[in-house]
């Protein structure tokens, strides 16, 4: 058959349907799994995530998947992309709690503040939003400014590695909304409640080799 | 720049879709499913389905819809009816929603919102508030989709359920439900000034001109049922949106 | 096979037969409604002449006019034609089967928008059609979306009679939709009743089926039945390219996929019954100088493409497994022949629906092929 197969990780956490929904629409090869043989023989690996950090990392490390995760993806080289929490458990610890995170790549998460009351902005940041595309190859191929996608977060992630960026949002001020270490991905809007700009999105995840 | 949410609210009885004039006489609009493929077309921002007879006939959620509706449905859903336990909001999450409304259940027992929003996170948590006009000018808050009346003021159950954790709040005017004669914009001034959750507003939109006027008001984010199921001035069944040249010229996207 | 030397129907079709230079007797009902219905300078003077009784029967009311839409072509240009050009106030009339392309939901929607033409529908529920819908398919007859005409019919009925409007107008074309032979499709309330009373599972409850009975009411309450695109020079794709233009109205990406339903029944009628509507279209294309013979007899050989999805769809909607689906395509073919219908009754009645059709009350098609 040839097609590769994504593994969505179940730890307890996030709305796994609507991913799995999607890419299903989008002719994927998909599972949702916590299994571990499963995840060893995925070709990509999502990690999805809505909730708290320290539930996350409590719950991965619960189901003992991170020796697991840590073979495949820094080991194996197997591509995976994190969703909203998925992408601020890979960096290295977060504001929101007190556990480290799986410190994939060189970043922090944090909390927003805003110096002044700026435009009465309320926080969660929720609802649809831009993304400047600073690095348009791999995920963010063949996407314009006019790529919007939907957000619902309070954190949000500074990397340490400029050039790890893929793309920034504004609110208040630019923060990292997408970035990309080898072959670690992150994007902190949910793609798969952003209709046609998250199927792109994940065409190119899909395509990705 | 974040965006100006623009959402339809439907209602739901028995799992078809229904349109209600003061939350009364349902009108029978169609499939849901059908309905969501044509809004996923046209990519709205949001899409909200109530269960308005759930709590009234003490029926479970129907998670055959739910399920149906959240795997068609490729932006963020709400639901919302008949939800008074813990189990079956995980149930209805699991299926594929983002976030749910708590209405009535919510007013009965106030610690249920709490314990909620502390399990899901509260951006998951709306707490839907019905408002009715009294004889003398000031509001009430109604359950049981306007059937029993609480006598509580909207402002003070507004602030309360953001002490309780809500994430947001879904505001509605029944008497503008169905009219489409505008919102109540001194009632949307009153809540959202009260409160730092988004609130989202609805009932009595008729055109995009109103979405403009009530985010003056103060409203976060939206929402419309008889514009976007109906058109003309019979009220003909179909299902449409603004477009976006219509939704920029007032402002509501750049 | 023997075809017609002039359109493309062959020995085969229902009722057919060739004069001494081999043209075909639909060809002359095709030439006798030409006459009948002239289009040009004349044909507008009929158009206006109508217009004129349209708009004073409809003073003093909201609409003078109701007209059914479903979003395709023709009748998107009806509307057009109907308040731009001949400066009526129609009310638009849509049946809604559940079964509606978004192409074709956001047609009508533009449309109405940009003439600023009022809406009313009758919204069919989901359930209760799938089962009317799978009771055709058991009952194994080729007119399975007679249940979208017949409701039609019936909605714009009760729009006229709700707004007390005397004039229906639908954008029905035999320049482009041709004449369809005998015995092809036929359809009434009662053939639609008898099949679900045999095979479906409930009874009828917010189908708007077409009884005798009320349809005489209508008819007696004088609300006529107009096609004005009989009347206009009709090209097909020049006016798509013109909706498309003055309303931004779309293909809907194949013949009849507006409605899938309506687009599965020609699939059936193809795959199950041999009965090709591209020829019946074609044969009225070459008749009316739209297209040549040779391309039309080359159109027809080409496969009928259909998206994979409209079975799986049918299959999934209905309720109906892969294993069933099978055994229902291959029962025996049966027809009107096989089940009760009103034919006996409109045979009685002919000297009545002569009446009516002179009055413009009943379609002159109707007439020729239940009446006689």
């Amino acid at each position: 058959m040839g097609r590769k197969m994504i593994v969505i990780i179940d730890f307890g956490m996030g709305n796994l349907g609507s991913i799995f929904n999607m890419l299903k629409y989008l002719k994927a090869e998909v599972m949702i799994s916590s299994d571990i043989s499963d995840i060893e023989n995925a070709d990509k690996l999502i990690l999805p995530g809505v909730g708290a950090f320290d539930n996350g990392m409590n719950n991965l490390r619960k189901l003992d998947l991170i020796p697991h995760l840590e073979k495949k993806v820094l080991n194996q080289k197997t591509p995976i992309l994190g969703i909203c929490l998925g992408m601020q458990l890979f960096t290295k610890k977060s504001e929101e709690g007190k556990s480290t995170g799986l410190g994939w790549i060189d970043a922090e998460t944090i909390k927003f503040s805003f110096q002044t009351e700026k435009n009465n902005l309320k926080v969660p940041h929720m609802g649809w939003n831009s993304v400047k595309i600073i690095n348009s190859k791999s995920l963010f191929n063949n996407m314009n400014d006019d790529t919007k996608f939907y957000f619902v977060h309070s954190y949000h992630v500074m990397c340490q590695n400029e050039l790890d960026i893929l793309t920034t949002t504004s609110y208040g001020y630019d923060f990292v909304s997408a970035f990309q270490s080898r072959n670690i991905y992150g994007v902190q809007f949910h793609p798969e409640k952003s209709h046609r700009f998250g199927m792109n999105l994940f065409k190119n995840f899909i395509q990705m080799i | 720049m974040l965006q100006t949410r623009v959402m339809p609210c439907l209602s739901l009885q028995n799992s078809k879709l229904v349109k209600t004039i003061k939350f009364k006489n349902p009108n029978y609009v169609g499939d849901p499913v059908n309905a969501i493929k044509i809004y996923n077309e046209k990519e709205v921002d949001e899409l909200i389905f109530l269960d308005i007879t759930a709590t009234v006939e003490q029926k479970k959620p129907s998670f055959k819809t739910i399920s149906e509706i959240a795997s068609e449905c490729f932006m963020p859903l709400t639901y919302g009816g008949g939800v008074n336990n813990l189990d079956d909001m995980k149930t209805i999450f699991t299926l594929g929603a983002e976030k749910i409304a708590i209405n009535s259940y919510g007013i009965e027992n106030p610690s249920f919102i709490a314990k909620a929003s502390e399990k899901f996170g509260s951006q998951s948590i709306i707490a839907s508030i019905d408002v009715k006009k009294k004889f003398i000018g000031s509001y009430e808050v109604y359950t049981r989709s306007g059937t029993k009346n609480t006598h509580m003021d909207p402002v003070e159950w507004a602030i309360k359920v953001q002490e309780l954790g809500a994430g947001e709040i879904l505001l509605t005017s029944i008497d503008k439900d169905g009219t489409m004669e505008g919102y109540d914009l001194p009632l949307i001034s009153k809540i959202c000034q009260a409160v730092n959750i988004p609130v989202i507003v609805c009932g009595g939109a008729r055109k995009v001109e109103d979405f403009s006027l009530a985010v003056h008001a103060g409203a976060s984010a939206v929402a419309a049922g008889s514009l976007v199921v109906y058109h003309g001035s019979v009220q003909g069944v179909l299902i449409n949106f603004p477009s976006k040249d219509e939704l920029k010229k007032y402002g509501l996207i750049q | 096979m023997r075809i017609c030397n002039r359109c493309i129907y062959d020995e085969n079709t229902p009722g057919i037969t060739f004069d001494e230079n081999g043209v075909c007797n639909y060809c002359k009902m095709h030439d006798q409604m030409e006459k009948e219905y002239p289009t040009g300078d004349d044909g507008w003077k009929k158009l206006e002449a109508f217009a004129e009784k349209i708009k004073k029967s409809g003073k003093g009311k909201k609409y003078d006019c109701v007209i059914g839409v479903s979003g395709g072509c023709d009748s998107s240009y009806l509307l057009h034609l109907a308040k731009k050009k001949l400066g009526l106030r129609p009310l638009a009339v849509h049946f809604d089967n559940t079964w509606n392309s978004k192409t074709a939901v956001e047609n009508i929607n533009i449309v109405l928008k940009k003439l600023d033409i009022d809406l009313w529908t009758y919204v069919m529920d989901n359930d209760e059609f799938n089962s009317l819908a799978k009771a055709m398919l058991l009952a194994s007859v080729p007119e399975i979306d007679a249940l979208t005409d017949i409701a039609l019919t019936t909605t714009l009925y009760m729009a006229a009679e709700k707004f007390n409007v005397k004039y229906i107008m639908d954008g029905h074309s035999f320049r482009t939709e041709g004449i369809t032979p005998i015995g092809w499709f036929y359809f009434d309330g009662k053939y639609i009743d008898s099949i679900n009373k045999q095979f479906g599972t409930d009874k009828m409850k917010r189908f708007p089926n077409l009884w005798l009975g009320t349809w005489m009411k209508w008819l007696l309450m004088g609300i006529k039945r107009l096609r004005p695109l009989y009347y206009v020079n009709y090209d097909k794709e020049e006016i798509k390219e013109f909706l498309r233009k003055e309303y931004g109205w779309q293909w809907y990406g194949g013949h009849h996929l507006e409605n899938r339903y309506c687009a599965f029944n020609h699939y059936l009628l193809n795959t199950k019954f041999d009965r090709d509507f591209r020829m019946v279209e074609n044969s009225a294309f070459i008749r009316t100088g739209q297209i040549s013979r040779e391309k039309a007899l080359d159109e027809i050989k080409k496969p009928q493409e259909y998206p994979a999805e409209l079975i799986s769809e049918i299959k999934k909607r209905l309720n109906i497994s892969d294993e069933d689906y099978e055994k229902i395509i291959h029962l025996p073919t049966k027809s009107a022949d096989d089940y009760k219908t009103y034919r006996p009754t409109f045979r009685k009645l002919r000297p009545f629906f002569w009446f009516m059709y002179r009055l413009d009350r009943v379609p002159k098609s109707f007439y020729i092929k239940y009446c006689k």
